[in-house]
């Protein structure tokens, strides 16, 4: 929500400092701020971010939830990475599904847009920012999950979810 | 451990360097810095960045196809450790690259040399042509050992005839 307003001001870099000091709070200032790019640079070059309270994430099982907006991002501060665990509600649904629109769920982020670093020192980004609802035990409420995952799920102890994915990453 | 490509640039990713993205349909592209990285981002297609190692294989710049590339080909299947194999493997490994560089540099030179053997006979040319805004053509005339050896130039066309003037 903060992140989508920014981008919609212009390139004038005091106004966009003023915004993100005043709208995200604890979270770090989502764009660059230099005053010679064009409107194409600032549209490739993106700072990508923690999830936080607001974040609306894809959900990529089959529980019948479709989109989800984080309103708390467990054990940070600063907001969830990959493979952290956030508690979200549920803002559209399928009809006839597990979980319904306005429900309170917890999800493990198994695909977001800023890199994460791996132990071999490598940094991994995936293109979008997807989450898997899991109980509160961290069982997988889905049956399938779509699209590539990371292996940093191994080393967080949600095999389930890997056992499920269709590409490892 | 394994030494990746460039996705863009085509040159080695060692460890601990650059970035992987992962797309939504399981592609993975690796890499090597952050000027490949953002080249990707901005949708620039490889084979048209003059750049990258992709351009100059597609325009003949560099070496294609050779039998020191065999060697680096990606094998998926994992060997048992074998550690005569494993020393011979690495006292191979400079000989090959030195024969590799070699090659490659021979390629360069025989493209290059096109435009030697051009540029010395243009200035031949030039020489023999332009002689005249170096010295004046009668102190060339004066002086023997100033002039290049006369050539006999044989002329195709027809001779016009000198009509004589009417009075």
């Amino acid at each position: 929500m903060a992140a989508r307003f920014l981008s919609k001001s212009s390139s004038g870099s005091s106004l966009l400092g003023a915004l993100g000091t005043s709208l995200l709070g604890v979270g770090s200032v989502a764009r660059q701020t230099t005053s010679n790019l064009t409107y194409s640079d600032i549209f490739f070059q993106q700072q990508r971010t923690f999830i936080q309270m607001g974040t609306k994430l894809k959900v990529v099982d089959n529980s019948g939830a479709k989109r989800v907006m984080c309103i708390q991002a467990l054990k940070s501060k600063k907001g969830a990475k990959l493979g952290d665990i956030i508690i979200g509600s549920v803002k559209e649904a399928q009809p006839r599904g597990k979980v319904k629109k306005g429900d309170v769920v917890y999800g493990v982020v198994v695909r977001a847009a800023m890199q994460r670093g791996r132990c071999d020192g490598s940094h991994v980004r995936f293109d979008d920012n997807a989450v898997v609802l899991v109980n509160k035990q961290g069982e997988p409420i889905g049956t399938r999950v779509f699209g590539p995952v990371p292996h940093e799920l191994r080393k967080k102890k949600h095999v389930k979810i890997l056992a499920l994915a269709e590409h490892i990453a | 451990m394994r030494l990746e490509k460039c996705w863009f640039c085509s040159s080695t990713i060692y460890p601990g360097h650059g970035i992987q993205f992962v797309r939504n349909d399981a592609k993975i592209f690796r890499f090597c810095r952050s000027k490949c990285h953002k080249n990707f981002k901005m949708k620039r297609n490889p084979r048209k960045v003059k750049w990258t190692k992709a351009y100059r294989r597609l325009h003949g710049k560099d070496m294609t196809q050779d039998s020191t590339f065999e060697f680096e080909r990606k094998r998926n299947r994992p060997q048992r450790y074998d550690r005569i194999n494993t020393e011979k493997v690495l006292q191979a490994i400079p000989k090959i690259s030195k024969v590799k560089a070699t090659r490659q540099k021979d390629h360069i030179t025989k493209r290059l040399s096109v435009g030697r053997v051009n540029r010395r006979t243009e200035d031949r040319r030039e020489l023999e042509q332009s002689i005249s805004l170096v010295k004046a053509p009668s102190v060339l005339k004066e002086d023997a050992t100033l002039t290049l050896p006369k050539q006999k130039v044989t002329v195709s066309y027809a001779q016009t005839e000198n009509t004589p003037m009417e009075e």
